[in-house]
């Protein structure tokens, strides 16, 4: 497959970001490959309502 | 393949934390690594040792997608060779975030957030019916 790309101008204004997290990219230029990844995990176990215990080792909560 | 050239007039940036990279220039590799346990509690408590590497969302191979460039001719023109922003105001960058002025050649960032909330027990009240904070009904042990 031949796949062919034409930069031409490209000029920006104001950017104005509330923020950038969890392996978020903000570029500005070029890149060849870019990986990202992000995993959240909140299950609703994960809302313990009861005695105030440290997190059992291998609970997997 | 060739690089543009990223001109950027005024940059204001607030906060960057956690593992996060601010890069103004040119780089070749970026790799940024986050793993959160955020324990809320609703007293002020802290064992120290708890929650290391426990949970299967901070071990749990993440599945990356391989870009098989093999069969695919990529041809890039640069009719610019600039890309110009007048203004970037950021007020945070956090948890392996990356801000990048400037051309690079790979990026690999991988965030794991692990959330819990502990509440005291308070059996006078129905459950979820009112997120207001009360006085516990059993005073924990420091």
């Amino acid at each position: 497959m031949n796949y062919t790309v034409i930069n031409r101008d490209v000029h920006v204004g104001d950017i104005h970001l509330i923020a950038v997290t969890s392996s978020a990219v903000f570029l500005i230029g070029d890149a060849d490959v870019i990986n990202l990844a992000s995993a959240f995990d909140t299950p609703p176990e994960s809302l313990i309502i009861g005695p105030f215990v440290p997190l059992i080792p291998g609970g997997g909560l | 393949m060739m690089k543009r050239t990223s001109i950027v007039q005024l940059f204001h940036g607030e906060t960057v934390l956690f593992s996060s990279v601010l890069q103004i220039g040119d780089s070749q590799k970026i790799n940024s690594r986050a793993r959160v346990l955020a324990v809320q509690r609703q007293y002020e408590l802290f064992f120290g040792n708890e929650g290391e590497n426990i949970f299967p969302v901070f071990t749990k191979p993440i599945p990356k997608i391989q870009s098989d460039c093999r069969n695919i001719s990529l041809q890039t023109l640069h009719q610019s060779p600039v890309i110009s922003v007048r203004s970037i105001r950021i007020i945070a960058v956090s948890t392996a975030g990356v801000v990048h002025i400037g051309s690079t050649s790979t990026v690999d960032a991988e965030a794991r957030i692990k959330h819990i909330r502990q509440l005291a027990p308070n059996s006078s009240e129905p459950s979820m019916g009112n997120t207001q904070t009360t006085p516990p009904m059993v005073k924990d042990e420091k």
